[in-house]
């Protein structure tokens, strides 16, 4: 029910006009009362658990937002909420992939907690927070005041801290207390911004910040905020939290992953993108995002768990949006907005796939899944198409990247070099860890055993049904997604950079041929199975180097006719991409080019 | 408008239903080559053809039921990145179809669950990660130059890339060695069998199958040589006579140089490639042609 009042919702605004609004100010004093009452939940977990990391990022934003407030900082921002194109298409990937993951968590949970064995259920608790999640993240999409957006900024703080810890196992108290901490320091950064707003534009409204006389002070103040969507988007060095996160039940990570949480950050750095052009601070989010996108990729070969890899991925993929917001040009920008879009389609289903496969299987380790297609043909499927849909063409995530490299291509020689290079190789890495993933899915026995069909519960086939369905459409009608959803958003402040001639995508120094090569995607396996059909031939067991055993070409014969079996196992090189070290190394640059863009920021 | 209909159109479905060909002659003109090399007298020319024509009429004989229609995926999207390349498209996109050709190939080779296939797999995937990053470069390269990814605008630029991109094409030929599957680089699989690897991701590859990635193979290969030729777009002649050479020069390194590992080989294309190209762009920039 939910589902289908949002879906309409969103998509009634995209036909609007820009939409504002200021509320009265009981809403506002209501809001202010809130904000205080979360920052004293947050200390209260910061003393409870005895976490001084918590405590004092919590008082570091409790004590200057209260000065805040005495002084009356706040009250004249006019309007509270703009509804604006970028907003909108925030608002329809919010609300179309996030009551789709609620969905499938209804089948999700119920199975869950069988697994543990609850006696009594706690699913109230899970879905109030879910719900909470989405409803911010809506709110935090439309406020305009920078005040309203740190109070939803911080009430996603909030649920994805509850929903990480729903298991209340140690492990998960932990990581979601990790999440906590490194969010809050996104929170101190967001009211320094608001001083810094207050200070030299003399307002907290974000579109009067847009259009201010850009002084090296308000640059701060954008970098601040930049360091603030750092931290909810999972990048170096803030990008544990998110990995952490997967300790929670599996619709938490594929709502926090695909559509809410980790795109607020995006969002934000989208928001300020138009405002710092051609600064230095602007390139050194790119170089963030570039850096970040390069690293994760690796790292995401050397994972065994489904998650972990899911996890380095969305990272990753982060990375190069915010690379692409960084580049800050037309083309850039379009190349932003269409990753992010069709990474939330994609990230949803594989996530959701994940999930269904690990409580069948009791598994998260990838090389127990060898042979999945055998054994659960459906929800494999969807997962091979998700997955082919995250890095090859025809589809929409692929033309994003194909976009972001013209775009990064088409940036000043000197600056866009570098960002380049980090760009092709974590792109090649890309494609590594998702071949290989891939095709370790498909092995299938050679001899069929009977198995047990597979049984899904209707909300799970209707969630992963329906996002694929959504995916494969907007990839093939990339054309009308582009014209609708991420042209008008650019026609602002930027100018169309996309021209979609034809049967293809234009950026203007490269044509990207959709409908012929959808066509050829499809072609060229159907002929592959006819032919299949009409060669046929019998399936006989693999090359061993000595006699085979058996019908299931398991074992084979070697030294002295003793049996031999063998096994295959995923590559992950991981004694050359130890992850630790790896990690520490991207904690420890990411750091510095933190530091570094505050530099350029002042300079 | 009859004429523009003939070059447009007929003329890159001919050339791209050629590539198998040629690619079957080139690799004719290798084991010819190499044979004289090793002072051995060599098939005919032709050789490759009766091979595959013998493959494709074999007793069939599969690892698994996923594996013909992936090596026809393989062969059937290797045909379409050369398509692209002749109906004058985006060499990005090329790249990316060709990603989506390799895919099919390494999936099909994991898929039969074999452990020299597999390992084959392995290594093809880390092939991909030693050849695609230079090969974009280049691309990024030939774009700062020309002012577009374009073919078709690539064709129209005046002066020979090979003057304002001398560097670049030799990192290229280190991607066709990774391409050709040619020593030091043929860790995944190569012309003939290796101890350890047997024949890497074609091993539970026979008959048609063989044949068809046999096929996908050379239109790959005849695909990376067609790019070479590109360096000398006002004269096509010349491009093909400089491919040709670029092919005859990994030829004499496939005889010259033992393999190495797979380590060695991404530290190599990279480390080298990565530098020429960076050294070519920065180059340019300072005598300000870009």
């Amino acid at each position: 029910m939910t589902a289908i009042v949002l879906g309409a919702s969103s998509l009634g605004l995209l036909y609007g006009e820009r939409f504002i609004m200021t509320p009265p100010p009981l809403c506002q004093t209501a809001v202010l009362l809130m904000d205080f009452l979360l920052l004293g939940y947050f200390l209260y977990v910061g003393i409870k658990k005895r976490n001084p990391l918590v405590m004092g990022l919590t008082v570091l934003q409790a004590l200057p937002m209260a000065y805040f407030e005495l002084m009356g900082w706040g009250h004249h921002t006019e309007p509270v909420i703009v509804v604006d194109r970028l907003s909108v298409l925030l608002g329809i990937i919010i609300n179309i992939v996030g009551p789709l993951v609620c969905i499938y968590a209804i089948s999700y949970m119920g199975e869950h907690e069988d697994h543990l064995g609850l006696s009594k259920s706690r699913q109230g608790r899970f879905f109030l927070f879910m719900l909470l999640l989405l409803g911010a993240m809506n709110g935090l999409v439309v406020s305009n005041s920078v005040y309203w957006l740190y109070f939803f900024w911080e009430v996603t703080t909030l649920c994805c801290y509850e929903l990480i810890r729903h298991d209340a196992t140690e492990q998960a108290e932990g990581n979601a207390q990790k999440a906590l901490w490194m969010s809050l320091v996104g929170g101190v950064a967001f009211v320094a911004a608001m001083y810094v707003g207050h200070y030299a534009a003399d307002s907290i409204a974000m579109d009067r910040l847009l259009v201010a006389q850009p002084t090296s002070l308000l640059l701060i103040g954008f970098g601040l905020m930049a360091l603030a969507a750092f931290t909810k988007s999972a990048q170096f060095p803030f990008h544990s939290w998110l990995l952490g996160a997967m300790v929670a039940p599996t619709p938490v990570s594929a709502l926090l992953h695909s559509s809410t949480m980790v795109n607020a950050g995006v969002y934000l750095i989208l928001r300020i993108a138009p405002a710092i052009r051609g600064t230095s601070l602007s390139w050194a989010i790119a170089l963030i995002g570039a850096f970040t996108f390069m690293l994760t990729a690796l790292l995401a070969i050397s994972q065994r768990v489904s998650k972990g890899i899911l996890a380095y991925s969305t990272i990753g993929n982060l990375g190069l949006m915010i690379l692409c917001a960084g580049i800050n040009t037309p083309l850039s920008y379009a190349a932003a907005l269409t990753l992010l879009l069709f990474h939330s389609l994609s990230k949803g289903i594989l996530f959701m796939g994940a999930g269904i496969v690990e409580n069948r299987l009791n598994s998260r380790l990838i090389d127990d899944w060898e042979g999945l297609l055998g054994k659960l043909p459906f929800t494999t499927m969807t997962m091979l198409v998700g997955m082919v849909g995250m890095f090859l063409p025809p589809f929409g995530m692929l033309l994003g990247k194909w976009v972001a490299m013209d775009a990064v291509a088409s940036s000043p020689t000197l600056e866009g070099v570098p960002l380049i290079l980090l760009m092709v190789i974590g792109s090649a890495a890309t494609t590594l860890f998702w071949a290989k993933w891939l095709g370790h899915l498909t092995i299938l026995p050679i001899r069929e055993r009977h198995s047990d069909p597979e049984v899904l519960l209707a909300p799970y086939k209707l969630s992963l049904m329906t996002l694929l369905g959504i995916n494969v459409l907007m990839s093939v009608g990339v054309a009308f997604a582009i014209n609708n959803l991420v042209v008008p958003i650019l026609v602002g402040s930027y100018g169309a950079a996309l021209t979609t001639p034809g049967l293809g995508v234009n950026t203007g120094v490269g044509t990207f041929l959709v409908i012929p090569l959808w066509a050829a995607f499809i072609i060229v396996p159907l002929i592959g199975i006819y032919l299949a059909r009409w060669k046929g031939g019998s399936i006989e067991t693999p090359y061993l180097a000595g006699e085979n055993i058996g019908e299931d070409g398991l074992s084979f014969r070697t030294i002295a006719d003793s049996e031999s079996e063998f096994k295959v196992a995923g590559m992950f090189l991981d004694d050359v991409i130890v992850e630790d070290k790896v990690a520490r190394f991207g904690v420890a640059v990411g750091a510095l080019l933190v530091l570094l863009m505050f530099v350029l920021a002042v300079i | 408008m009859n004429e523009n209909y003939i070059v447009n159109i007929v003329l890159p479905v001919l050339l791209t239903l050629g590539a198998p060909v040629v690619g079957g002659l080139l690799m004719g003109v290798d084991r010819k080559i190499t044979a004289r090399m090793q002072s051995r007298v060599g098939p005919p020319l032709i050789q490759p053809f009766y091979d595959a024509i013998k493959l494709w009429n074999k007793r069939p004989v599969i690892a698994s039921r996923l594996q013909p229609v992936l090596a026809f995926s393989y062969l059937g999207f290797s045909l379409l990145a050369f398509g692209l390349l002749m109906f004058r498209q985006d060499l990005l996109v090329i790249v990316f179809t060709t990603a989506l050709a390799d895919t099919c190939l390494i999936t099909a080779s994991l898929n039969s669950k074999s452990p020299y296939s597999y390992l084959g797999g392995r290594r093809e995937l880390l092939s991909v990660l030693a050849y695609e990053p230079v090969l974009i470069m280049a691309f990024l390269s030939i774009y700062m130059v020309t002012g577009s990814f374009l073919v078709d605008e690539v064709l129209a630029y005046r002066m020979p890339l090979l003057i304002q991109l001398p560097a670049v094409l030799i990192a290229l030929v280190l991607v066709l060695i990774v391409e050709m599957k040619k020593s030091p680089f043929d860790v995944s699989a190569s012309g003939h069998a290796h101890q350890e690897l047997v024949r890497g991701v074609y091993t539970e590859f026979s008959g048609y199958t063989m044949a068809m990635l046999e096929l996908g193979h050379w239109v790959k290969v005849t695909l990376v040589l067609s790019i070479v030729t590109l360096f000398w777009a006002p004269n096509l002649l010349i491009g093909a006579a400089l491919s040709l050479a670029a092919f005859f020069i990994v030829l004499v390194v496939d005889n010259s140089y033992p393999r190495l590992t797979w380590r060695s080989m991404i530290k190599t294309t990279w480390g080298v490639g990565f530098i020429l190209i960076l050294a070519n762009i920065v180059g340019l920039n300072l005598m300000g042609v870009i």
